[in-house]
């Protein structure tokens, strides 16, 4: 670390420029404005707020959903044949055995730290992370081998307060 | 709440703290200018919310977050400028008050680190934070932290002419 010392004294011989005078000025005047207004309004928008995008997950729930019943119902029909009805009926592609749950695997394939933000009425400041996962529940049908897959993607923000110190 | 923002605290405070903070918001934008206006709207927010501006770590947290935001919003318009620049060979104003040939040498070898170091060392010389601050404000381990100043001093050592 030593031999470094020499070099780290000429860095901090480095004076950094000096900011316009009117840098002051501009944090003066904005700090005694209205809040709502940023003083660089016109280059800084505004920021957006936390908003959780449901739609894949709501897709993929409702996917996931439907094939379940699916399967349940056609399970079931199965299991109870309605009297009369020939049986010599050619059993269908499904079989009746049961398809019993296998696994489900979580992926996360990109997390993004989005800096730290702060929430509106809220003194805490907060950093976002922004990860995109993609979940796979699988069914297996022990006696036949066939498997059901559903796999859908999922968007998840998530707000860590900061401490800081 | 004992810091109730005033006059000449954050005044004072904020004299003291501007060339460190104006350079460390230069490593995201194109012109002095620019770096300004992220140190306004950083500082602005950052003592709104009267945050104790011995937080060093969340100010500079919040620098880097509004010029990162910045970068974002205007990645179009930064491209615009870039090729303006390029273009037109125009002058920006130097980051260092620059005194003899050595130190101008330093400021080159300066140019050719990666950011991520130059970003550490920034806060660690001109800006005097621990390595548990820097760590806080850009969101890192402080094992991370040290090794990035180790390789920055070592890559500017080999990058300087020798004296």
């Amino acid at each position: 670390m030593n031999d470094f010392s020499e070099l780290e004294g000429q860095l901090r011989k480095l004076r950094p420029a000096q900011p316009s005078p009117e840098l002051t000025a501009r944090i003066e005047s904005a700090l005694a404005g209205p809040e709502t207004s940023p003083a660089t309004a016109a280059v800084l928008k505004r920021e957006r707020r936390f908003h959780f995008n449901w739609l894949p997950l709501g897709l993929g729930l409702a996917a996931a959903t439907a094939l379940v019943l699916f399967a349940f119902v056609r399970l079931h029909q199965q299991g109870a044949p309605e009297p009369g009805t020939a049986s010599t009926t050619p059993a269908p592609a499904i079989s009746t055995a049961q398809l019993v749950p296998a696994g489900l695997t979580q992926v996360v394939y990109h997390t993004r730290d989005e800096g730290v933000h702060f929430r509106s009425n809220s003194e805490q400041p907060m950093r976002r992370v922004r990860s995109h996962t993609r979940e796979t529940l699988q069914w297996r049908n022990p006696k036949t081998g066939a498997t059901l897959r559903i796999s859908y993607p999922r968007e998840e923000v998530s707000l860590i307060p900061v401490s800081g110190q | 709440m004992e810091n109730v923002p005033t006059d000449e605290n954050w005044k004072t405070r904020f004299s003291q703290l501007a060339p460190g903070l104006v350079l460390f918001a230069r490593q995201w934008t194109r012109s002095a200018a620019d770096a300004e206006d992220v140190v306004q709207e950083a500082f602005v927010k950052f003592w709104r919310r009267n945050h104790d501006i011995g937080n060093r770590g969340l100010l500079y947290a919040t620098v880097r977050s509004v010029a990162l935001d910045l970068l974002r919003r205007d990645s179009r318009r930064a491209r615009r400028e870039a090729t303006a620049l390029s273009d037109s060979d125009q002058f920006v104003p130097p980051a260092f008050d620059v005194e003899d040939d050595s130190q101008r040498a330093l400021v080159a070898a300066l140019d050719l680190l990666p950011d991520e170091q130059r970003e550490v060392l920034t806060l660690k010389i001109w800006n005097e934070l621990t390595f548990a601050e820097i760590a806080s404000a850009l969101g890192i381990s402080q094992n991370t932290v040290a090794s990035r100043y180790r390789y920055a001093l070592a890559a500017l050592k080999k990058n300087l002419p020798s004296t």
